[in-house]
């Protein structure tokens, strides 16, 4: 579960205000799509739920934890994939997931079903071996999905996904979510690509200018306005074309 | 060939990107955040003043010898010869990295420019290091030599041409050189190794100069001082006059600076300003023709491509190891395998002292031969151990610590430092497994050194400076570290800006100076108080040990509290 009260947070001294009193509940066993357009504030949100950023107002909490007071506890429960697959180049795909395993403390036999699985389904079982450095982008996105897969994190947080994936993978990934969130785990993931929020996402939050302009179902989006209408016109809707 | 309005704009965004002037215009006046840094950097230029002076007042001692003998011109030789060759060492590591390992290339190559004004743009900004590089060095033996030479405008007009043109013969010949290299050989795809293979081949000219300087100074055993500068320079055999007859250019720019307008300045000068222009013009043919045929293949990395068996991987599956054991074993496998981090961190702990037995055993003819400086320090220790205990910790302490191990610790992690942030293992954990590791090189730096001080120190006395060195290690390393982890330069594409560019290295290497220095004091006021041999290293150990927990602890709580405030 992933609760943001009214969480604010502003760059240069004050005067960007990139969120700006948010406040949102994503429920165990729910696929949240977050969504608004460039600089709307995603990724600071997103970096405030896995403890990167700090908030200068508000609480952010994970399963009941607060990310600022009790942050091993809700890094325990979370996993994140970043915007940007930034890994250890030096290391080999193996030692990475090895090392992410140590320190999430996964024990070897969980860690040996589920690497094997998801290094199957990725189609990286025969480059593991070799530095990530030789890794194409969308392989270094899938070791670390692969990675934040790793520890069976009852929170998943993950920034843009799909971005880099060729479709077979980016299938898999949203396979994956769905099993992710029927065993009652949590998944929270920013995405620009309306197709995949409006089939995928249980309930869907728009962002724009730091502030959640829309929330909820698809049916309770639709409902904001009389017309029958797809994702991509509610947003452009609500974030004022 | 070159458009010169596209190599202006070349150049100045490859010297904004390069100096992160950008950046730190931001921060300093938009952001408001590195203020502070203003005030530590005119401090850090304070400290190297006395260096600066002790400098100047070496070359006006050299000057008054050489001027009776009618030689002084040897001095501005020697400074432009100087200027040069640190250029040309330099240069090599320089241009193999910005020319083919630079991640700002695989933005330029698409852009409409040519091959020439890409890398004569990055030529420019390497130049411009090399400017910087030396102007402590040339600059000062260029001013004192024409105030003390009372010389006319036309020592000064043309001192400001050969010095802007100082940095064109050298680094064109290896530009050159790299890319007919690159094109040839074409061994891109194993950069890793032709970094490692191009910095080994630096350290083994430097020491290859350090040798021939120490014979050309040693082997007529003229004494100390201005008497063998003077012998150095008057020697056939010296490195000067070698290099001069190998390297005309220098002696070219050291006529032209010293005849001024009059005598064969002019000659010289254009001599000098002529052949830059020529060999500069044949690293732009080069560069049109051969530069981006060996960027071919740049990006790709090697690597099989082979499915491992279900043993295979249970093998290499790890068993679960503590965290900050898996943390430690990271710091190791990233440090030790990238070229850069390898060759400033672990290997230049090795190198030091094996420089040091080098250049004790080679130039001063061995153990107890002749007047060499240890052979002086064991015969005014003979009555007393102390200094020969306290230089032999010292040189120990230097050896492991004196590097950028420690202070480019979490800089080191770049981007990537996200994932030390998100990861369930509390900052202070991650603290401790970052400074086993650099102690552990630190710890290597002071056996490596201790086995080479071996060579000429007894071994009780290695044992009593040994511990002193050991426990001023966890101080220094964990004074780095905190350094590090105030400001710590996450922000770089090249790795070479983690460490060798980082100004946190400089700072810490200060600090590290600072504490010796404040260390050396206290000593000398408990010697002068009277206290005994014994009472002097115990009472130092105790000292030593009392700051180090204390250093050590405040690092942990700095962690704790830094950890979550970095903005990665």
């Amino acid at each position: 579960m992933i609760e943001l009260i009214q969480v604010s947070k502003s760059y240069n001294k004050g005067k960007v205000k990139a969120v700006d009193d948010l406040t949102l509940t994503v429920e165990p066993g729910e696929i949240f799509g977050f969504l608004g357009p460039n600089g709307a504030g995603k990724t600071t949100s997103i970096k405030m739920i896995v403890g990167l950023l700090k908030p200068d107002a508000g609480q952010v909490r994970v399963n009941g934890f607060d990310v600022v007071r009790q942050p091993l506890a809700t890094k325990q429960a979370t996993t994140y994939v970043p915007d940007t697959p930034a890994v250890y180049e030096r290391l080999t795909g193996l030692e990475y997931l090895n090392f992410i395993g140590d320190v999430y403390g996964v024990p070897r036999e969980a860690r040996l079903e589920r690497i094997g699985k998801w290094l199957e389904v990725f189609d990286l079982s025969a480059a593991v071996s070799n530095p990530i450095q030789s890794y194409s982008h969308g392989m270094k996105q899938k070791i670390v999905l692969t990675a934040a897969l790793l520890p069976g994190p009852r929170v998943m947080v993950l920034d843009e996904p799909l971005v880099g994936l060729d479709p077979r993978a980016a299938h898999q990934i949203k396979e994956m979510f769905r099993e992710h969130c029927d065993e009652g785990k949590t998944l929270f993931f920013s995405t620009h690509i309306m197709e995949v929020a409006e089939k995928l996402c249980d309930r869907i939050g728009i962002i724009h200018k730091g502030r959640l302009v829309a929330s909820g179902t698809m049916e309770e989006l639709r409902a904001l306005d009389r017309r029958e209408h797809s994702l991509e016109d509610i947003f452009l809707e609500v974030t004022g074309k | 060939m070159i458009r010169l309005g596209t190599l202006r704009t070349v150049i100045r965004a490859g010297l904004k990107s390069n100096f992160g002037l950008s950046v730190l215009k931001y921060r300093l006046f938009r952001e408001k955040k590195d203020r502070w840094l203003v005030p530590v950097i005119g401090l850090a230029a304070a400290g190297a003043l006395p260096a600066l002076y002790g400098w100047v007042l070496l070359i006006e001692a050299a000057y008054a010898t050489l001027a009776p003998m009618g030689q002084e011109r040897a001095l501005l030789s020697l400074g432009i010869l100087a200027g040069q060759s640190l250029i040309l060492l330099f240069g090599i590591f320089y241009v193999i990295s910005a020319f083919y390992f630079s991640r700002d290339l695989e933005m330029l190559i698409p852009l409409p420019l040519r091959p020439a004004e890409v890398m004569t743009g990055k030529f420019a900004v390497i130049a411009i290091n090399g400017y910087l590089t030396v102007a402590v060095i040339v600059l000062p033996v260029m001013i004192v030599y024409g105030a003390l030479a009372e010389a006319g405008p036309g020592y000064w007009i043309n001192a400001v041409l050969v010095y802007l043109a100082l940095p064109v013969i050298p680094l064109a010949l290896v530009s050159v050189a790299v890319v007919v290299l690159m094109r040839f050989i074409n061994i891109a795809r194993k950069k890793d190794a032709l970094i490692l293979a191009g910095s080994i081949l630096l350290i083994a000219l430097v020491l290859a100069l350090q040798i021939t300087l120490g014979r050309s100074f040693g082997g007529k055993d003229p004494g100390p001082g201005a008497e063998a500068v003077a012998a150095f320079f008057t020697s056939p055999n010296s490195l000067l006059n070698r290099v001069g007859a190998v390297f005309p250019p220098g002696i070219w720019a050291t006529k032209a600076v010293a005849e001024g307008f009059g005598g064969e300045g002019p000659a010289n000068l254009l001599l000098f300003l002529g052949v830059s222009i020529a060999v500069f013009a044949l690293m732009v043919t080069a560069a049109e023709r051969l530069f981006y045929q060996g960027l071919v293949g740049l990006a790709e990395t090697s690597g099989k491509k082979r499915r491992l068996t279900r043993d295979e991987m249970s093998r290499r599956m790890s068993s679960g190891r503590r965290a900050v054991a898996a943390v430690f074993g990271r710091e190791w496998k990233i440090m030790n395998r990238t070229p850069i981090f390898l060759l400033n961190g672990t290997l230049v702990v090795i190198l030091i002292p094996a420089l040091f037995v080098l250049m004790t055993t080679i130039n001063l003819g061995g153990r107890g031969d002749g007047p060499d400086s240890m052979a002086l320090l064991r015969a005014l220790t003979s009555a007393d151990p102390l200094p020969v205990i306290l230089a032999t910790a010292l040189f120990m302490t230097i050896c492991g610590s004196l590097n950028g191990t420690s202070s480019s610790t979490f800089s080191r992690e770049g981007a990537q430092f996200w994932i030390s942030q998100v990861i369930p293992v509390s900052p202070r954990e991650q603290a401790a497994a970052k400074f086993l590791h650099s102690y552990l090189v630190a710890v290597l730096g002071v056996v490596t050194a201790g086995a080479a001080a071996f060579l000429h120190v007894k071994a009780i006395h290695l044992a009593a400076a040994a511990p002193l060195a050991l426990v001023a290690g966890v101080l220094l390393t964990a004074v780095g570290m905190i350094i590090d982890l105030a400001r710590p330069l996450l922000d770089w594409a090249n790795p070479q800006k983690a460490i060798k560019q980082n100004l946190n290295v400089l700072l810490a290497i200060l600090a590290h100076i600072g504490i010796l220095t404040a260390v050396f004091f206290g000593v000398r006021a408990a010697v002068k108080a009277g206290a005994s041999t014994p009472a002097v290293l115990a009472g130092l150990f105790v000292a030593l040990t009392v700051l180090s927990a204390a250093g050590y602890s405040a690092l942990l709580k700095f962690a704790d509290k830094r950890y979550p405030e970095i903005e990665s």
